[in-house]
């Protein structure tokens, strides 16, 4: 695999000692010459001590701060240890870090700033999710098309690659969620955003960080904070922002 | 209502709207409290401009507590400071993640070295 620089993988993880160690094995095998974080986000179980006790550098925070905060604190790691390039997958799993490389590769070839890992951009339809879910994904990737008018398919991928060039952009936001208002608010930054096919597998082990309230809540502040980074990133785009 | 007052009203409420708005983009309040104050914007407007909802609810709030104009008022003074309370609350919020990030990459260190293949 022909590497776009110094790469750095990084893992946000809350309460996930049952597939950590795991995760972590495979990235290494499928990934050995890329560096390796684990963003402990406040993980009351055994999560931390598996990751010192595997060996992976470990960045904890002290308190839960949210799945956005443990992503931007990957981002500000990358940024200060001069990585070029930043990819994220889940701690549960879901992700197969095999697949890593060929989103690389793509990455790579087509000059993007962001790259997401994507479920559905190769066959471009729902098929098979839950009515809810399926709702929830073509509203926030509806919304994505009608604030820039680029069509992502899978807004809430977890496997995503940066370039070095939006993690400034991105340290400095305030992010609820790390999803659809980033895709928003990169694309309207005139960053260049694709997605690339991959295969996702169910969660056999913990908890999904969303709960019958989310399903409620984070819709409504996903469109908030879309509508805020479209207003915020013509300001930047202007000069004008404060 | 008069139509001058509705008219008021609905400026008065895109204006709190758009603050409410600018207060989420600049980080000064957190977007789950902004969608509160918003969706009560919303209701209230909708409420107040709306005459089938309206005057039945202004029946309603006078046999309730009369001199209403001074209860809208104390309301209306609540709320803001409310929001004011919620904006300290945000910020504080921000500055305590932020100082947790930076903690978290400091103890973290440099990268350890990756493996190579074996």
């Amino acid at each position: 695999m022909s590497q776009p620089g110094r790469v750095l993988v990084a893992i946000p993880a809350h309460n996930e000692e049952a597939t950590i160690a795991d995760v972590v094995a495979r990235v290494r095998a499928a990934l050995p010459s890329c560096d390796l974080l684990v963003v402990d986000d406040g993980s009351r179980d055994a999560t931390p001590s598996i990751v010192r006790r595997e060996g992976v550098t470990l960045a904890r925070h002290p308190c839960n701060l949210g799945y956005g905060r443990a992503i931007q604190t990957a981002i500000k790691y990358a940024l200060r240890h001069d990585h070029d390039v930043l990819v994220t997958l889940d701690a549960d799993g879901q992700h197969d870090p095999a697949q890593v490389p060929g989103l690389l590769e793509t990455f790579t070839a087509a000059s993007w700033d962001l790259a997401v890992g994507s479920r559905y951009v190769k066959t471009r339809s729902y098929a098979g999710v839950p009515v809810d879910r399926r709702l929830g994904m073509q509203t926030f990737s509806l919304t994505v098309k009608a604030f820039t008018g680029t069509r992502i398919l899978d807004t809430t991928s977890g496997m995503k690659a940066f370039r070095r060039t939006v993690f400034a952009p991105l340290a400095r936001w305030h992010f609820v969620d790390f999803h659809a208002e980033a895709l928003v608010y990169l694309l309207r930054l005139g960053f260049a955003v694709g997605e690339h096919p991959i295969v996702v597998h169910e969660r056999r082990h913990g908890t999904s960080m969303y709960s019958p309230i989310s399903w409620l809540k984070y819709p409504a502040k996903t469109m908030l904070m879309s509508l805020v980074a479209l207003w915020q990133a013509e300001l930047t785009r202007r000069g004008a922002a404060s | 209502m008069t139509l001058v007052g509705l008219v008021v009203l609905d400026v008065a409420a895109l204006l709190l709207l758009a603050w409410l708005l600018n207060l989420v983009r600049v980080g000064r309040l957190y977007a789950g409290y902004a969608i509160i104050f918003m969706g009560a914007v919303v209701l209230v407007a909708i409420g107040c401009s709306v005459p089938a909802l309206s005057a039945p609810i202004g029946r309603a709030l006078h046999e309730l507590f009369p001199g209403t104009g001074v209860l809208v008022s104390a309301l209306a003074f609540v709320v803001l400071v409310l929001v004011y309370v919620l904006t300290q609350v945000t910020l504080l919020a921000h500055r305590v993640a932020t100082i947790a990030q930076d903690l978290a990459i400091e103890r973290a260190g440099p990268p350890r070295p990756p493996q190579r293949g074996e």
